[in-house]
């Protein structure tokens, strides 16, 4: 009886492994297959011969490494940005001894609120004015701003837990804040550093709207944009779509590979302390 | 523990620079967003000051404004639907499985691809039978014919067509949320309940649900607001279409405003939406407040 109630229990875990990641591995072999395959319309089917030349004819029509490029330079950017900026405002709020560091908080906190898309069409004419509409600057911008409140949150709330007494003693014998600031907190706060890394990597990088909003040029596109304009533009070769749509999905999957363990925590305490 | 002193110079230097940017991108767009709304504007040309004409004709003459906002409290509910399941699945992980983590962290994979992968990947699964469609081959293949579709384009079923993308993808997320919190739950507690004959499901009821209220609560909020503010998985997978059928308020308010190109119009039912998710935000928290005390 014991064992009949295990078995149901482990059957009842596979379901979710099928469901969850059956629709990912029918893209890898709708991706290889022919378009009459493909037409054939049964839900499991090997590639009869797979169809490699389905990338290299994706590769070719489409911008990827452009597009890959963009992604990683914008991305890259507005971690740094976000981790810097973020860590700072958060060191000033966990320790500085000044009148304004909950109402900072606060104003940063409100803004986790905010829907993202209710800023697209005043930031959109703002940007048009100001002449950097269509630039990388126009999307680091805002994945800087709309990234922040959570970096703060939870930077601030592991700062405060750090003992005082280190950087008293480092007052006491000299130290400037900012050097303080450099070779004690840093260093420290390395593990929520990772985890708001984590999270604005996960967020920036597939972000779609701004950039499909923002960015007009074929040079300036980001990977999910790009892999939106070829699947919507190329719809003769279903393989190719198929293809390309791997090739986009290919480097978050290769880092999750290696990262799961970091990255499925990362994002649970972003959520849980958000 | 506010220990340090500092001259108000640094604390510009290390406030200033988020706090400008933080302000200058999201505070200054809001408050335009809400004077846009009160006006009439192509974007373009000169704005018109018009009060509360567009707030009037949104609530009253828009044939396509409350049921998109029926269908983003739907979208809302049935996202948080799914998170009961999640709990249970946690709770069954965490007793039979010693390392239930890898296995939750499967299921998360969804979570980490673009809704641009999701979406696309999901049309293709939806397409017709002639076009290859798996849902509709399962469906075949298992002798349903009668109960193929064209999942997007059919105006009564497409919404519900992506309130289950929605579900697959984020189902990973809340499980692994769930699943926290309950391995975070103390073994001691249970050991103490078993010697006083509390165990299996009891357990669960007793100590297992007071317990972990507050990472429900997480889930909850997160499922929410997250769908209240819809808009991306919509906009790749129909764009509001066929014949605003899947229009939900974020999709109304990118329409109305980029392809009618009436900003002022728009801007008022962004102003609409800020302030639906800033009331539940509220309302949900009351709500729980009251759940934890009662609990505690």
């Amino acid at each position: 009886m014991l064992k009949f109630k295990k078995g149901v229990v482990y059957l009842l875990f596979a379901i979710p492994v099928v469901t969850q990641l059956y629709p990912l591995l029918w893209l890898l072999f709708y991706s290889l297959k022919t378009n009459e395959e493909i037409l054939d319309g049964r839900f499991f089917s090997l590639p009869n011969a797979p169809q490699w030349q389905n990338y290299k004819e994706a590769y070719e029509a489409g911008n990827y490494l452009k597009y890959l490029s963009n992604s990683v330079l914008v991305t890259g950017v507005t971690m740094i940005c976000v981790i810097l900026l973020s860590s700072m405002v958060a060191y000033a709020i966990s320790r500085f001894r000044w009148k304004y560091g909950t109402v900072v908080m606060t104003v940063f906190l409100m803004g986790m609120m905010i829907p993202m898309q209710a800023t697209l069409l005043p930031l959109m004419v703002i940007f048009k004015n100001v002449d950097i509409l269509n630039t990388h600057l126009s999307l680091i911008l805002p994945y800087i701003a709309f990234s922040t409140p959570i970096a703060v949150f939870i930077l601030s709330g592991f700062m405060k837990g750090i003992p005082p007494e280190i950087e008293e003693s480092a007052y006491i014998d000299g130290a400037s804040i900012y050097r303080i600031f450099r070779s004690i907190i840093v260093p420290v706060s390395i593990p929520p550093m990772m985890t708001v890394c984590i999270l604005t990597f996960i967020t920036i990088w597939n972000e779609y709207i701004l950039a499909a909003t923002f960015i007009s040029s074929e040079r300036l596109k980001t990977l999910p944009f790009g892999v939106y304009t070829f699947v919507s533009q190329y719809s003769v070769n279903y393989g190719n779509i198929g293809a390309f749509l791997v090739m986009g999905a290919l480097p978050v999957i290769l880092i999750y590979f290696f990262l799961s363990g970091q990255i499925t925590k990362g994002m649970v305490a972003g959520a849980v302390k958000g | 523990m506010k220990v340090l002193k500092v001259p108000a110079g640094t604390i510009a230097v290390f406030v200033l620079p988020c706090l400008l940017l933080y302000v200058c991108l999201v505070f200054v767009p809001i408050l335009v967003s809400f004077y846009s709304g009160l006006l009439k504007w192509d974007g373009i040309a000169n704005a018109e000051f018009i009060g509360l004409a567009n707030f009037r004709d949104m609530f009253a003459n828009d044939p396509v404004f409350w049921p998109s906002v029926r269908r983003t409290l739907l979208y809302a509910l049935a996202s948080m639907l799914e998170i009961p399941l999640c709990l249970w699945m946690a709770i069954l992980l965490h007793r039979y499985l010693k390392n239930g983590s890898r296995l939750a962290s499967i299921y998360f994979t969804p979570v980490i691809l673009s809704v641009v992968i999701i979406g696309q990947l999901w049309k293709t699964i939806y397409n017709p039978t002639s076009m290859g469609g798996m849902l509709n081959g399962v469906l075949v293949s298992l002798g349903l014919d009668s109960w193929t579709h064209n999942w997007l384009t059919e105006p009564s079923i497409a919404m519900y067509s992506i309130y289950l993308v929605s579900l697959w993808q984020y189902f990973g997320y809340h499980l692994l949320i769930q699943y926290t919190g309950v391995t975070n739950i103390p073994e001691e507690i249970y050991e103490a309940a078993k010697i006083d004959g509390a165990e299996g499901f009891k357990a669960d009821r007793f100590i297992t649900m007071p317990l972990i209220v507050p990472i429900f609560k997480i889930s909850i909020v997160l499922a929410f607001i997250g769908s209240l503010q819809a808009f991306d998985m919509v906009m790749v997978m129909t764009g509001g279409g066929p014949a605003h059928a899947t229009d939900v308020i974020s999709t109304h308010m990118y329409n109305s405003s980029f392809l009618s190109l009436k900003y002022g119009y728009g801007s008022a039912i962004a102003t609409f939406l800020v302030a639906v998710c800033l009331l539940f935000t509220v309302v949900i928290n009351f709500f729980f407040n009251k759940l934890e005390n009662r609990y505690s």
